[in-house]
């Protein structure tokens, strides 16, 4: 009986750690949540998402041109990123064993650890030196953020479609091509949806690419090849001043804004792509 | 490889041989008894007796090895062809107590005269035809089977003659009649013994043959 | 002396599977390959219209392949190699201007394993083949999809929920669905790879009822491992061992009086 009274002991230790060992990789993520949340709320009102963005220390003014900008900047990358990722995602799994799948992929995988200030510089060079500080340089850089994962996932998502689901098609007389954009990617529409949300809350939320690409500013947006503002940068700007009890509240207003912004596109996505039958 | 049929073939073989040495014993011993004179009806009834008993078991196995087993091909012609020859060898059993018993009732077991001398050669040809038809099933003989139809034949033409020669005689005595009906057991006997033959050779081969 | 006779007369009107029945496929000189291991060897079959022939053989003798070979499904593999003729109607399906999609429009296929499209409702999928090529008239479609649910024996359940999810219907159900999906595209040919053996035996009794019933519309293929369901729902039967095609003729023949040693010997399962 001694034994088993051990074993029980022993069990019930490793239990207990376990689960300890979980709060304590909760923590983090709660704090922050809360925090965030308890900081930002008093910061929030109608007037702080509407209007334009103050000097620094100056009280009143609102955030209104960062939100806006963060959601055009990121949805033009998406225009492009989303399109480019699926497509190569869905080649890179239908079409595997080529030599250029395998360049690809192997490509793909450095630039998915591509450090985000690199993406910024090329953005930097490639369009900023042309044109100048602008809303596309920064679609671009996010954009090459945005595509590696998107790829990832979509190719992932493809793969787990049963050989079964395209043979039967096949053998229905359809070819090959239309099997794939009608039966495979509807039944790998999760998978690639999944992908496409985790990539926009990345991307929503890189600093450092748009540091070097848009530059930031205190007005709403005004076109194109000009710079505008963004959530990120608003936080970054507004955490760095010195005007502490001005600013800072701001800082932790705009952190939630963004916090919610994600997880209003991720709900939003979530119902349209619900399953339609039971 | 053995396989579960196999177990269920091995006893149905078994009830099937047994049957086999029972029928040519009790044709034997008919045979005998209506011959020399003597009454051995009541052991041949108790030897039909187990045959019909034996038949029945065979059946019920035969059964329940298809309905177990859906057995196809060598085995499926096995098991239809022991369903048939086990009703032979059943018959074998109930010619020879129709023989004793027709021997006992009609001429009360005396020792009929057989004034053609057919009778010695129809009992002799019988009994060899009951004999070889066990033997070939015992081995599968198909070859074996395949000479019954020779002697059936032979043993057509002796009865045929008998009831002719039988038809011309003035007098019915109790005698002739019951070698009469003897003579006409006998010859169904043969025939039995004819269909087995059948049996065997489509085992063997799978064809159906007429040996009559 | 004895004389012989093969059958008597005095049985049963047998339909005599005669010559003059026609042949829908012609396989001649097919051999199959996945790389180097060659898989069929040299086959010649003819395949009789609007019969039900059963392909039976232990595994790994070639029965799948051969049929996939039928549909021009074989080739879909990386590494796997076709020659020989396969003739439909008298025309080679490997001939060289041959399009692989239009010969699979004209034999449809069941598989192993139910495979509904997930994402689509039971109506969706029934008409998945007319859909997918671009016919979208929505009377023709409701008439498909009831007349090929019917011709399935699956419209009686199904009639009243159409929309609902193809994967919410039991196995069996999911197997007839899956036949009416090849049946909706009308097809000549209805090739069938073990569609019995992921399902419990009342369903599988089902699709037998249903396979005897098509045979007598469609040519009619099976690859089974079952035995006993080739002697039920097959006129012909033809035996592989390692690719090669042992013996082949009525399903009735093989059944009673094997010719070939080696069938003999499978049926009566002295070898795996």
């Amino acid at each position: 009986m001694n034994r088993y009274a051990t074993r029980k002991i022993k069990d019930r230790i490793m239990v207990s750690l376990t689960y300890l060992a979980l709060v304590i990789a909760l923590i983090p993520l709660i704090s922050i949540l809360l925090e965030t949340i308890m900081r930002g709320v008093p910061a929030i009102n109608l007037q702080f998402i509407s209007e334009r963005i103050p000097p620094l220390g100056q009280p009143g003014g609102g955030i209104g041109p960062a939100i806006q900008g963060t959601l055009i900047v990121v949805g033009i990358a998406s225009l492009i990123g989303v399109p480019i990722g699926v497509f190569s995602g869905i080649s890179l799994a239908e079409y595997p064993e080529t030599k250029l799948a395998l360049a690809a992929r192997f490509l793909n995988d450095v630039l998915t650890n591509m450090p985000s200030i690199v993406i910024g510089i090329f953005g930097w060079t490639m369009i900023v030196v042309v044109i100048g500080w602008s809303v596309i340089a920064g679609a671009v850089a996010l954009a090459a953020m945005m595509i590696p994962i998107v790829t990832r996932t979509t190719e992932e998502a493809v793969k787990l479609v049963p050989a079964s689901i395209r043979e039967a098609a096949i053998a229905l007389g359809v070819p090959r091509w239309k099997t794939t954009i009608t039966v495979v990617l509807s039944s790998a529409k999760k998978g690639i949806i999944t992908g496409i949300l985790l990539s926009i809350a990345r991307i929503s939320g890189e600093t450092a690419p748009l540091l070097l690409t848009i530059l930031g500013s205190r007005f709403w947006f005004n076109g194109f090849t000009e710079p505008t503002a963004a959530l990120p940068l608003a936080i970054f700007n507004f955490s760095k001043s010195p005007y502490s009890t001005i600013d800072w509240p701001r800082a932790w207003g705009a952190s939630l804004i963004l916090i919610l912004m994600i997880l209003g596109i991720s709900v939003v996505v979530r119902y349209f792509t619900r399953e339609k039958y039971v | 490889m053995s396989r579960l049929l196999d177990a269920g073939l091995e006893e149905l073989t078994t009830i099937l041989l047994m049957m086999g040495k029972t029928g040519e014993e009790t044709v034997e011993l008919s045979i005998e008894g209506f011959t020399n004179g003597l009454d051995v009806s009541d052991r041949v009834h108790s030897l039909s007796e187990i045959l019909v008993s034996l038949s029945v078991d065979a059946e019920d196995k035969a059964f329940e090895l298809i309905a177990k087993y859906q057995p196809v091909a060598s085995d499926l012609r096995i098991i239809k062809s022991y369903i048939k020859i086990a009703h032979d060898l059943e018959r074998y059993g109930r010619y020879a107590w129709d023989i004793s018993f027709i021997h006992k009732r009609l001429a009360k077991s005396e020792r009929c005269k057989d004034p053609w001398a057919l009778i010695e050669r129809m009992t002799e040809k019988v009994r060899d035809m009951v004999h070889d038809s066990v033997e070939s099933l015992r081995n599968h003989d198909a070859e074996l089977a395949k000479t019954l139809a020779v002697t059936e034949n032979e043993v057509d033409q002796i009865y045929f003659k008998y009831l002719d020669l039988s038809a011309e005689a003035s007098i019915p005595t109790r005698c002739l009649i019951t070698n009469v009906l003897a003579v006409r057991y006998l010859e169904r006997i043969a025939d039995h013994a004819a269909y087995m033959g059948e049996s065997i050779v489509y085992i063997v081969t799978g064809e159906k043959v007429v040996l009559r | 002396m004895y004389k012989y006779e093969t059958s008597l007369s005095v049985e049963t009107e047998k339909i005599p599977v005669s010559e003059l029945m026609s042949y829908k496929i012609e396989i001649e000189g097919l051999n199959a390959w996945f790389g180097n291991n060659q898989v069929l060897k040299d086959i010649n079959m003819k395949i009789r219209e609007n019969a039900a022939t059963a392909v039976i053989g232990p595994s790994g003798c070639g029965k799948t392949t051969l049929i996939r070979c039928l549909n021009r499904m074989h080739e879909l593999v990386a590494g796997t190699r076709v020659s020989g003729k396969v003739l439909l109607d008298g025309e080679d399906i490997y001939g060289g201007n041959v399009d692989p999609v239009t010969v699979r429009r004209r034999i449809g296929m069941v598989f192993q394993k139910p495979n509904p499209f997930p994402m689509m409702s039971i109506y969706d999928n029934a008409v998945a083949g007319l859909k997918l090529n671009g016919i979208n008239d929505k009377r023709k479609l409701d008439e498909t999809v009831e007349k090929s649910l019917k011709s399935a024996n699956l419209w009686d359940e199904v009639k009243d929920k159409l929309d609902k999810s193809g994967s919410s219907l039991s196995g069996g159900q999911q197997q007839r669905l899956c036949i009416a999906r090849a049946l909706a595209v009308e097809p000549e040919i209805i090739l069938m790879d073990e569609p019995c053996s992921a399902l419990d035996p009342i369903a599988t009794a089902k699709i037998e009822s249903l396979m005897r019933n098509l045979s007598e519309d469609y040519t009619v293929v099976i690859v089974t491992h079952n035995m006993q369901q080739a002697a039920r729902v097959s006129d012909f039967t033809a035996f592989l061992y390692l690719g090669e095609l042992i013996e082949y003729g009525s399903t009735e023949d093989i059944f009673e009086n094997p010719k070939n040693e080696l069938t003999e010997k499978y049926l009566t399962g002295k070898f795996g």
